[in-house]
């Protein structure tokens, strides 16, 4: 007997756009709550937090290593939100090993587990990489890992001779999460592998170092793209995009691992390169400066290139340390994207947009948003930076004169600060950033553009791009649609 | 009712000696029911009650079996005059977070009801010094009640006796612990009971007892006996019956005020130069 499939899959509840309800106090003895505790400074608490852990950063990068495997030290729960957290994200399955921290670790050190757990994981896996990662409790109980992992290779030595044990590499970062947010995390990664991998061979090659940093697959395609346009090779250090996009294929061996991913050769590669750009400044530059340091290999720790400014600085930084030419391809992409914000000016001029996310993306967000005659009435930042002060206001200051109202900063704030410095402003037209966002922006009544991390609730936006002159175009489509669907309408956009 | 007592001190002050051979003159000369949950990583807070050192460590039983091959069975040993230990062990000295050990091992004795209410006493033998909040758990809320720190005339003994007070002012209003005196365990070094008085005046809190040296200690400690146990009648015995009687009707409890470092040098000058 068949069963008769229903026209439709029944969803239940109503939409967050749909409940408009006045909100009124539920008892007598309701406060409005005091506005002094409402900036995060005045707060011992934080309340919706705008950042996550730092060993998340750290395997971030991993997951873009070819054959590699990130190693937790630490308690399960560590892998596990990260891997829920992955998979959300970019709906791809994320192999994530754990020392898998019981009480007994954390009073005896996690000797045992690291030991043990590599072993198990080399010997079932054979994975060219092991990445390990130390979490809160590890570093807490002061675990040497250093001399851990020595025991560690030598116990892989006397189990699997020395050759295989050689064959896999065991790579330490050290992400204490009470230290700093995912993005110290991914630049930690950065300076480990670096650090550990790179060598110069004397051979100097005109390879580039690209490190992304947390951007997504369709950002690191972009970006290789403006490469191939302009004729460069390039390492792209932890480069996701093929391991966390990879094509659904029947696996060719067992254990599955993606195609993709950076290998241990191009890593240690890249001390012979002509040069390191790192995408976002914050996650990555502390590999470009210890390869500056190390070997001479100079370091671009530009903006990240959304818009035409930023894009123009790496293409020209591109093109000045390689001498290679700017190709009609990329200036014709160029002109098409000026061509695109010249025609949808009338949209997107004089818009207030509250901008908030990881430093890099909020700075590049806000340069974008000044290009296209809005006004940032508000740029947070959850992860702590230190010169992000400063930066957003050397881009403000170029944009005053168009301002139509004096932008706020936030830095090290928290997103309930944020929501409560929106809810206050008498227009809002958008918020851009990620999907933490989703609730003001339905609150506040305004179009959310998705850009940064995370991006969970929405399927494609880890493939698409925002970075390069393509991205850009793409990116402001999406903007001036959402305002268009939002603020006009029909008839008003029948043109 | 059970009364909980920690006894803290300087490293090597004969803290753990003289912790056992009070609660041996408790149970012996006055019939009360003892436990003692030794807190040191070394787990030899117990040895002289229990005539070997501990075998079963809380911690050792969890690293082996897990959370479930832990009870009072495994753990829980009888000794002299039925003195019931149980010591938390931990790791060796170098890795991991023997603190943490300290914080798991009472909560889990708690959870398996060690700390019955048939005690009269239960004593906490905590290490040295209080270096980070595991080994503060004894006194956390409803835990320890009474603190006693063991000292000498010794400068060292001092400043650490002065620390622990100053670590202990933070749970005094969070849990209720108060300082039920000091005990001043002899080296027979000059102006010991003045200096050690001068210092109890200071930071306020009770003498409460003076324990002469005598070999005969180290004579029973060599054959893994409390002085009680050993001697009953010798004179040092009778000197720790006289400090278990102060403790069992002890009423004076305290909240101490610990010096600064200032203070400190000053009291270091005074007797350091007196020759």
């Amino acid at each position: 007997m068949t069963c008769p499939l229903p026209e439709r899959i029944p969803i239940e509840g109503f939409t967050y756009r749909d409940m408009k309800i006045d909100k009124v106090p539920a008892t007598p003895e309701f406060k409005p709550r005091d506005p002094s505790l409402v900036p995060a400074k005045n707060r011992s608490v934080v309340i919706n937090p705008g950042a996550t852990c730092m060993p998340l950063g750290a395997m971030w990068a991993i997951m873009g290593l070819h054959r590699a495997i990130p190693f937790v030290q630490g308690a399960q729960g560590c892998t596990t939100y990260v891997r829920y957290t992955f998979a959300r994200i970019f709906k791809e399955p994320g192999s994530i090993a754990t020392a898998s921290f019981h009480e007994d670790a954390a009073v005896f050190g996690g000797r045992k587990n690291v030991i043990h757990g590599v072993r198990n994981l080399v010997v079932r896996y054979w994975p060219d990489v092991v990445g390990i990662v130390t979490t809160c409790s590890s570093e807490i109980i002061g675990d040497d890992m250093n001399s851990f992992l020595k025991a560690t290779k030598k116990k892989l030595a006397e189990e699997i001779g020395e050759e295989r044990a050689a064959a896999v590499e065991i790579v330490l970062v050290n992400t204490p999460s009470f230290a700093g947010s995912q993005v110290e995390g991914y630049n930690r990664a950065a300076r480990s592998f670096v650090g550990s991998l790179a060598e110069k061979t004397g051979d100097a090659s005109d390879k580039v170092n690209i490190i992304p940093g947390m951007t997504y697959p369709g950002d690191i395609r972009e970006i290789k793209h403006i490469l191939k346009e302009m004729g460069i090779e390039a390492t792209v250090l932890f480069d996701i995009s093929e391991t966390l996009d990879a094509p659904l294929h029947p696996p060719k061996s067992l254990p599955y691992y993606p195609e993709g991913g950076t290998t241990v050769e191009e890593i240690r590669g890249m001390g012979d390169a002509a040069a390191t750009f790192t995408i976002q400044k914050e996650a990555g530059s502390a590999g470009a400066v210890l390869l500056e340091k190390k070997f001479g290999v100079k370091a671009f720790n530009g903006p990240m290139p959304v818009g035409v400014a930023n894009t123009d600085m790496f293409v020209t930084a591109l093109a000045g340390i390689t001498g290679r030419e700017i190709p009609k391809t990329l200036i014709d992409e160029r002109g098409r994207f000026v061509d695109a914000m010249a025609d949808t000016l009338h949209y997107t001029m004089m818009c207030r947009a509250a901008i908030f996310g990881d430093p890099d993306i909020a700075l590049a967000m806000t340069r974008f948003a000044c290009e296209l005659g809005m006004t940032p009435v508000a740029v947070m930042t959850g992860s702590p930076s230190v010169t992000f002060e400063e930066d957003v206001e050397a881009i403000l200051e170029e944009y005053r004169h168009l301002f139509t109202v004096e932008p706020k900063i936030f830095n090290k704030g928290d997103i309930f600060e944020f929501e409560e410095y929106l809810r206050g402003c008498n227009r809002l037209d958008l918020v851009i950033g990620h999907s933490k966002g989703a609730d003001i922006a339905a609150e506040c009544g305004v179009p959310l553009i998705r850009v940064g991390f995370p991006v969970y609730d929405r399927f494609g936006y880890q493939k698409k791009a925002i970075v390069g002159y393509r991205g850009g175009e793409l990116l402001l489509y999406e903007i001036v649609n959402a305002l268009m669907s939002h603020q006009y309408p029909i008839d008003r956009v029948q043109q | 009712m059970t009364r909980k007592l920690a006894f803290y001190g300087k490293g090597g002050i004969g803290k753990s000696t003289t912790q056992q051979n009070t609660a041996a003159a408790m149970t012996h000369f006055f019939g009360k029911k003892v436990l003692i949950h030794g807190c040191d990583p070394k787990a030899d807070c117990t040895r002289m009650i229990l005539s070997i050192r501990m075998q079963e460590t809380v911690m050792d039983t969890l690293r082996e079996f897990g959370e479930e091959g832990v009870s009072l069975d495994t753990v829980l040993k009888t000794g002299y005059e039925g003195i019931r230990c149980v010591e938390s062990g931990g790791p060796e000295p170098g890795v991991g977070c023997a603190g943490r050990g300290v914080i798991t091992a009472i909560n889990l004795m708690e959870e398996l009801g060690a700390y019955s209410p048939d005690l009269d006493f239960v004593i906490f033998d905590v290490l040295g010094d209080v270096v980070c909040g595991g080994f503060a758990m004894p006194v956390r809320e409803g835990k320890a009640e009474e603190i006693y720190v063991v000292v000498s005339g010794e400068m060292m003994a001092l400043y650490a006796a002065n620390n622990i007070c100053r670590g202990m002012i933070k749970y005094v209003e969070a849990s209720g612990v108060r300082i039920g005196g000091i005990i001043c365990n002899s080296r027979n070094v000059d102006g010991e009971v003045e200096l050690v008085g001068e210092f109890c005046d200071t930071i306020g809190t009770p003498l409460i007892h003076v324990i002469p040296r005598d070999n005969i200690v180290q004579k029973a400690e060599f054959n893994r006996k409390t002085v009680t146990e050993f001697d009953d009648t010798c004179n040092q015995a009778l000197e720790y019956r006289k400090l278990a009687d102060k403790i069992i009707n002890n009423t004076k409890f305290v909240i101490p005020e610990p010096m600064d470092m200032g203070e400190m040098e000053k009291l270091v000058l005074k007797y350091g130069l007196m020759d």
